[in-house]
């Protein structure tokens, strides 16, 4: 049985990963620990800049693991620690001289449940920028704007940016956390598993909302559905038991996986 | 399938014969349940009730001048409420003044930075200072810290702001004893702080770890986590524990009657001796009869009302923030 029987190849062929893109991280022999559990062996994996990237595997495979080894978010954890490099443009940022909120700016994340901050809406997206910055505030207004725009929420909210972003629905909440994090103008964005509380419809908005993104920021996103995956990355990779199974193009990924498990896996056959 | 329907029809009488309590039996649990609501409010009434009747007296004696005198003659039979309301209201500001920043840092300290061996025995320590009587911290009190208070605080203190204007008047002790409004306000401040630092840390605790990493994942620091997002999104239960301890700090009677002075002088200074409602009543009830004891039940009156508007501006915070 061939594994696009699953997956449309429509949905496929709409994003054909763009050859010759730089990479932008490099990922290189990373092992990850929680206590002496052994979460993550001994990873090796690219990631191209302005493409995205999905992470697909069973729960509990790491890649949500691999995803938060990017921000460092990990070591709010004193037990859980990281072992290789993770070059972001060139740099080590598992080096202990990396400035963690420096490192977290420029690698922003969404998370699988909407964290809106209790705050009003436009807070919510001027909390970020104020953190680094001293603006004026007609510049915060505009940088709020543009922020809610890219993340398609302006013409729902402009009317009401003083109202609690905790008002908002799931959705909306979602994507006030993705304008929080586009505010900051980060290099990259994770996604862990972005819309696995929403419903079909939001899910949908959030979807078109990261092919768009794609045009500015380099994009990873862990999902355990595999048609997402297929509609909106450039490149897959499969993970099993903390192993990088197989990594490449969607396309081939998906229609010709060279892998007997990464075939089992996005056909159904386990998961 | 016949053989089902017929199962079914045959089990309905037995769904009818089903044991459980009697009609009669429901309707008098029913009754003695609500006997027990009912009584709650009768108890209130009853104590609201006896109260104002018996102040009465001693509220048509004296008008509105009862709240703005702060005469306490027992010769001429003259009272008033005001030195004693200041105390109360002024030590229990204290009280929170001193009390609600430390149980913040306490609940922080536990539910952020705490290393995961010491979370147990910090925690059950300061459970533990809830559940010392309220007569050991005004024993404490008065024989062990207001000498060491008087000694290494107010005198200090005392000769450093002397003619200076305003503190020299409100930090000034004329006699330091170590006694006073402010003394009171610390030992009522030990007294609350355990309530504040487990309710706080408990509404910290519940917060989701998303909010929190998601928090610290757009580069925040403790401090920003911590100010701008965790205590925010605590904030209606921590303001529900804040006005708990002063409710607490308002009627606290024996620690207060120890160490806040006993004196009925109303004076600028925090290190001057006073009274609250409650030490007033504590120190006279036993001899009082006539209008004395008539003052003293204005009084009850008066710490009820108090108690009851910091009731409803708790209502009307926690009310604001929601909204928010």
């Amino acid at each position: 049985m061939n594994a696009a029987s699953a997956i449309s190849t429509v949905e496929l062929s709409r994003n054909k990963a763009e050859a010759g893109r730089a990479v932008r991280i490099a990922v290189k022999d990373l092992n990850f620990y929680y206590g002496s559990f052994h979460g993550l062996k001994g990873i090796d994996l690219d990631f191209h800049d302005r493409q995205v990237t999905a992470l697909i595997g069973p729960s509990g495979c790491g890649k949500s693991t691999l995803l938060r080894c990017f921000n460092r978010i990990y070591s709010l954890y004193p037990e859980q620690r990281a072992e290789g490099q993770i070059l972001l443009d060139g740099k080590n940022i598992l080096d202990s001289s990396v400035d963690l909120n420096e490192l977290r700016s420029r690698v922003g994340m969404v998370f699988q449940k909407p964290t809106p901050f209790p705050m009003s809406i436009y807070d919510n997206v001027a909390f970020g920028l104020r953190l680094y910055e001293r603006l004026p505030r007609s510049e915060l207004d505009g940088r709020v704007e543009e922020a809610l725009r890219k993340a398609a929420l302006w013409d729902e909210v402009k009317d009401k940016l003083k109202q609690p972003g905790t008002g908002l629905s799931g959705g909306q909440q979602q994507r006030l956390c993705i304008a929080r994090t586009v505010a900051q103008g980060p290099e990259v964005i994770l996604f862990d598993e972005p819309t696995s509380a929403l419903d079909p419809i939001s899910t949908g908005r959030i979807e078109e909302l990261i092919e768009q993104l794609r045009d500015e920021f380099t994009i990873a996103i862990v999902t355990h559905n595999m048609q997402q995956a297929a509609r909106i990355s450039q490149f897959t990779a499969f993970m099993y038991l903390g192993e990088l199974i197989e990594f490449g193009p969607t396309e081939r990924m998906f229609m010709n996986p060279t892998q007997r498990r990464t075939q089992d896996y996005i056909t159904g056959r386990f998961g | 399938m016949p053989a089902l329907t017929q199962s079914i029809a045959l089990s309905e009488p037995r769904a009818a014969a089903r044991k459980g309590p009697s009609r009669g039996l429901d309707a008098t649990f029913r009754t003695i349940s609500f006997g027990a609501a009912l009584l709650v409010l009768l108890v209130l009434a009853g104590i609201l009730g006896s109260i104002i009747y018996g102040g009465w007296p001693a509220f048509r004696e004296f008008g509105f001048g009862f709240l703005t005198s702060s005469a306490w003659n027992i010769g001429t039979e003259q009272y008033g409420a005001l030195v004693a309301v200041i105390g109360t209201v002024a030590s229990a500001l204290l009280a929170l003044l001193i009390g609600v920043p430390v149980s913040l840092g306490i609940a922080v300290f536990l539910t952020q930075l705490c290393p995961g061996w010491a979370r147990k025995p910090v925690a059950m320590t300061i459970e533990l200072l809830a559940a010392v009587p309220s007569i050991i911290y005004g024993m404490w009190g008065l024989f062990v810290f207001a000498p060491l208070f008087a000694r290494f605080v107010q005198i200090p203190v005392s000769n450093l702001v002397e003619g200076m204007p305003v503190i020299g008047t409100i930090l000034y002790a004329r006699v330091p004893s170590g006694v006073g409004v402010f003394t009171a306000g610390i030992i009522l401040a030990i007294m609350i702080v355990p309530f504040i630092a487990s309710i706080a840390r408990d509404m910290l605790d519940q917060i989701p770890t998303v909010l929190r990493e998601s928090a610290y994942g757009i580069g925040c620091t403790t401090w920003e986590v911590v100010r701008h997002v965790l205590v925010p999104q605590a904030a209606v239960s921590i303001i529900g524990a804040i006005m708990l301890g002063l409710g607490r700090a308002l009627g606290e009677t024996m620690a207060v009657t120890f160490v806040i002075g006993n004196a009925n002088r109303l004076s600028a200074s925090i290190f001057d001796p006073s009274s609250t409602i409650a030490s007033r009543i504590a120190n006279e009830f036993n001899e009082a009869d006539g209008m004395q004891l008539n003052a003293l039940m204005a009084l009850g009156c008066i710490l009820f009302v108090i108690t009851f508007i910091v009731l409803i501006i708790a209502r009307l915070l926690t009310r604001r923030v929601r909204a928010a």
